[in-house]
């Protein structure tokens, strides 16, 4: 065989070979495989390749092949600490940087923090139901003739047995009648227990409420049937477990079956007692299939496969059916509100007595917009310093570079900086919270409690990594920036990189964007909040102490309203069936008509002859009611204007009307018409409404005027009064303007919360700006040096450096101004009475923020305009 | 005893490396070892124990001059120690003193 010097193995073993084995070792063992791979291919080519692949594969073991880490490991761990040691030392350099910093992102992170046990406690409502998807509430379209249309929670108690019946979707119901405080005696003793409601036996199989004594399915079942909360279990005995114990509740005998929790501040319900619903109706057999009244809330349990839309198609030949009214649908459409959304999606439902703490859904978003605008405003305070910064830093990076750092290594080193400053707000950021959540909690009137935040694993580590990701983001842009720079040219001298200032400049003009128009936002938020709680609502609600009656007081009116009157401190004493600042219960109403009698329902209700004067309503015809009259106890009415105008009489007064139960030929007349005054919260129109007086009906409220200069005295007397009267009940009463504040809670809250964040906002983009003129104006300072050396003026100096930072505010200002007049229009429509939105007010909030912009940056710019020349020139 | 211990492989590989003296280079310790040892020896399996051995401080190499045949590629070439050739003689004299230890019968059965 002859010799074949010139074989040489195959490539792409070699290559292979090569790829894995260290480098060390490639040379010796090619060198070795070749040796032997032209010695064997002398007797056989194949053979010497068989061979070949069996050698390379020994060799792929460990020992031989390289490390494929080696980059990595290499000098990693030296390296971070190197960057948390540079990064700590630019840190400590300049303080006041690195404060405004941090502290802007502190208060960005505390404040989205706040936020966000706000929101999560409000969307906790009534999540503790596991069938939550399932439950859904009725409720009711009306629309009766004579009045506004309403959406209503309230529905008839034959709803509830009839539907479930005749809807296969649904599976049960419950019903929940809330009978508000009611005493209860056992043996000697007589307590009054708010909140006691009649349930169906179904209750706890719908909701979970957790019961520490008995069995969810039975508990309610009988009439008399009592569940009572841990709370009245000792209140009432002194003891948990109460079973079998009885009280005597409106003279009959009910047992204890069951002992719950207390039923947690995150319910929409809310009571003490739970009592089978047929308790109340024990001579009512016919309850179940009573329409008519709608006076108690529905729920039911809808199957997975229900459709609500359509099973909105079957409600009215439903309603025809069983209410035994060809036109109910002329007033009425059911709807079902899934269970999630009743806490926070009822605004536009009345009659919602039933609703613990309804909260204005919308008002959420609006709390997590803001939240993410003012992270957003100190995430690009961070950017913005940074890189307006990167002076400071341009010489380690060049001498970085020199040494061998390349562009990634610097990115890295730049970003681990931004994550660490993330970490350090994120630290403050929970002192920050700890430290105010108890002021919030009382501005908001929540038990918000950073716990919720740190006892919760996913939520730790969803704050971790939201810090990461902010630290990420906002360091993406400097760090770029800062890695790109060119070793040769900074090290030489700084000078080109520093003309490119559009983009902090847009930067600035977000910011302060955002600042104006939740600046605008809350001068308008305060001037509607402003507009309700001094219109003019028609009635005085100034010093009213409004007094619960029960049996005794009823039973004495007369006398106790006069012992009343008879003290010099108070000023006026009548009574009335419901309360005012909500809407009226609507009754059937008839009146004559050329045509014959019309039937209207508009709100209604029953008061004590000298209601108007106590509470000042004003009439516009006619007379107010008097007790010269026989008559006008029952006969008598008086509409407002509204009402008045939708009867359409030319003349109201002496009009034939009455109650719809009135026999056509027994009617009482209108007596009189007030003006339109807001009975129901400004968030609604006013509605048609008609008074009159029943003095045999029993009045649920006194309205006591005390005299407004001696209220501490007018209150003892009242109790000294009824303490005379009343030896059962003990005194409950509650100040008329109070309840009037808790109509408006909710905007007062969303109002105080869109006024402190935009404080915050304007505060950090203030701080933004003070960092970022101070830079700024440092780069200028030997042109205004040389401009003063030419003759120009401070004031001249002052003018000249604001120019820009005044522009930006402008720019600022036109990009705000339209968004935020939309946003605001938008808000103001869920008010029937609002304000005008005044365009003044938007060039006051531009003017606020350019004041405080330029109050921010003066000190700057009049330190720089000052400066003695001969400092700033000499040296070069 | 020293505290370093070889194993069996590691053994021949350095006598191996001892006899060719001046020569043992990859290729030729390959060889010389398949020859007297008669197994196959896989380039990976005895660059491995070479490796580990130098580690150990029982052996020493350099790279040779570059030659035309080859590829071009420069040899290795191996050297014991004084110190490996200590742990040699070591190992060699346990072996010895085993050996004279052991009974004259005990092999015969």
């Amino acid at each position: 065989m002859a010799y074949q010097p010139n074989i040489a193995p195959p490539k792409g073993l070699i290559r292979f070979f090569r790829w894995f084995c260290d480098p060390d070792l490639v040379e010796e063992l090619e060198g070795d495989m070749i040796e032997l791979f032209e010695e064997r291919s002398q007797s056989s080519i194949a053979k010497a390749k068989t061979l070949l692949v069996w050698e390379i594969i020994m060799l792929f073991r460990p020992g031989i092949i390289r490390n494929f880490d080696e980059n990595k490991n290499l000098n990693n761990y030296g390296m971070i600490k190197n960057y948390l040691k540079s990064a700590w030392r630019s840190f400590m350099k300049y303080k006041t940087f690195s404060a405004i910093n941090i502290f802007s992102l502190t208060i960005g992170m505390a404040a989205c923090m706040v936020i966000f046990l706000f929101v999560k406690d409000e969307r906790s409502f009534d999540a503790f139901n596991e069938k939550k998807d399932k439950i859904y509430r009725l409720c009711e379209v009306q629309s009766p003739p004579g009045t506004i249309v309403q959406n209503v929670a309230l529905s008839m108690p034959g709803m509830g047995p009839t539907m479930t019946a005749e809807f296969p979707e649904i599976e049960t119901f419950t019903r929940f009648w809330n009978w508000g405080d009611q005493l209860l005696e056992i043996g000697e003793k007589r307590i009054t227990i708010e909140n006691v409601a009649g349930v169906d036996s179904t209750f706890f199989e719908i909701f979970d409420y957790p019961l520490i004594i008995g069995d969810p399915s039975e508990v309610v079942d009988e009439p008399l049937d009592a569940v009572v909360s841990e709370e009245v279990a000792i209140t009432l005995f002194n003891k948990l477990d109460v079973i079998g114990e009885t009280f005597i509740l409106d003279g009959d005998q009910c047992i204890i079956r069951g002992v719950m929790e207390n039923v947690p501040e995150n319910s929409h319900l809310q009571f003490n007692i739970l009592l089978n619903i047929k308790s109340a109706t024990l001579n009512n057999p016919d309850f179940d299939t009573q329409f008519g009244s709608n006076f108690l809330n529905t729920y039911f349990i809808l199957n997975e496969a229900a459709d609500l839309d359509a099973m909105a198609e079957r409600y009215p030949d439903y309603l025809i059916r069983n209410t035994g009214d060809e036109d109910a649908n002329d007033f009425y459409k059911l709807f079902l509100q899934p269970l999630e959304e009743v806490h926070l999606t009822s605004m536009d439902i009345e009659h919602d007595y039933n609703n613990y703490r309804k909260f204005n859904g919308t008002y959420i978003d609006v709390f997590i917009l803001v939240g993410i605008f003012i992270l957003i405003i100190a995430s690009l305070n961070f950017m913005n310093l940074t890189t307006a910064r990167a002076s400071n830093r341009a010489k380690e990076v060049g001498v970085r570079k020199t040494i061998g750092a390349i562009k990634g290594q610097l990115f890295n080193q730049f970003i681990i900086e931004s994550i660490m400053l993330s970490f350090m707000a994120l630290v403050f950021a929970i002192l920050l919270t700890l430290i105010a959540l108890p002021f919030l909690n009382i501005l908001v009137e929540r038990q918000l409690t950073l716990l919720t935040i740190l006892t919760n694993a996913q939520l730790v580590l969803v704050v971790l990594s939201i810090s990461l990701v902010l630290g990420i983001l906002a360091g993406i842009y400097p760090s770029l920036y800062l890695s790109s720079f060119k070793p040769v040219i900074v090290l030489k001298g700084f000078k080109s990189y520093e003309k490119r200032s559009l983009f902090r400049s847009s930067l600035i003009i977000v910011q302060f964007s955002l600042a104006l128009g939740m600046i605008i936002a809350t001068l308008v938020v305060i001037q509607q909040l402003n507009f309700m709680k001094n219109k003019d609502i028609g009635f005085t609600t100034d010093h009213i102490l409004l007094l619960d009656m029960n049996q005794q007081t009823r039973e004495n009116y007369d006398e106790f309203k006069q012992t009343l009157l008879n003290e010099s401190n108070i000023l006026g004493v009548t009574g009335s069936g419901q309360r005012l600042g909500n809407n009226f219960h609507q009754w059937g109403f008839k009146a004559t008509q050329d045509t014959g009698i019309v039937r209207l329902t508009p709100s209604n209700v029953y008061v004590d002859h000298d209601y108007l004067d106590v509470y000042g309503i004003k009439l516009i015809q006619g007379r107010t009611f008097s007790r010269e009259f026989a008559t006008d106890d029952g006969l008598a009415f008086i509409v407002n204007e509204s009402f008045a105008k939708e009867l359409g009489y030319e003349d109201p007064i002496g009009k034939r009307v009455g109650h719809s139960w009135y026999p056509n030929d027994s009617l009482g007349t209108i007596i009189g018409v007030t003006e339109d005054f807001n009975f129901n919260s400004l968030h609604y129109q006013v509605n048609t409404l008609s008074m009159v007086v029943h003095t045999d009906w029993g009045y649920s409220e006194m309205s006591i005027k005390l005299n407004g200069e001696n209220i501490q005295q007018a209150v003892k007397d009242v109790e000294r009064i009824y303490d005379q009267f009343v030896t059962d009940y003990p005194i409950e009463y509650q100040f008329l303007d109070s309840h009037f504040d808790e109509l408006y809670k909710s905007d007062v809250q969303m109002g105080s919360v869109i006024s402190i964040i935009a404080g915050l906002s304007i505060f950090i983009g203030c701080m933004g700006l003070f960092g970022l003129a101070s830079i700024s104006i440092q780069r200028r300072i030997k042109e205004v040096g040389i401009r003063k050396v030419m003759g120009a003026s401070v004031n001249e100096l002052v003018t000249l450096l604001s120019k820009n930072f005044a522009v930006m505010i402008l720019i600022s200002f036109l990009i705000a101004t339209p968004i935020t007049y939309l946003f605001i229009a938008g808000w103001l429509e869920s008010f029937a009475f609002r304000v005008q939105i005044n365009p003044l007010l938007f060039v006051a909030g531009g003017l606020i923020a350019l004041v405080i912009a330029l109050v921010t940056i003066s000190f700057h710019v009049i330190k720089a305009a000052q400066t003695n020349p001969v400092n700033s020139l000499k040296y070069e | 005893m020293s505290k370093i211990s070889i194993g069996e492989f590691e053994e021949i590989v350095m006598l191996t490396v001892a006899v060719l003296y001046k020569d043992a280079y990859g290729v030729a310790i390959k060889k010389d070892l398949e020859k007297r040892s008669k197994r196959n020896v896989s380039l990976g399996s005895m660059r491995t124990a070479l490796k580990r051995l130098e580690k150990k401080g029982l052996i020493t190499s350099e790279f040779g001059e570059v030659t035309a045949v080859r590829g071009g590629k420069r040899k290795r070439y191996f050297k014991v120690t004084p110190y490996g050739k200590k742990v040699l003689i070591e190992v060699m004299e346990t072996r010895k003193r085993l050996w004279d230890a052991i009974p004259d019968l005990a092999f015969d059965i």
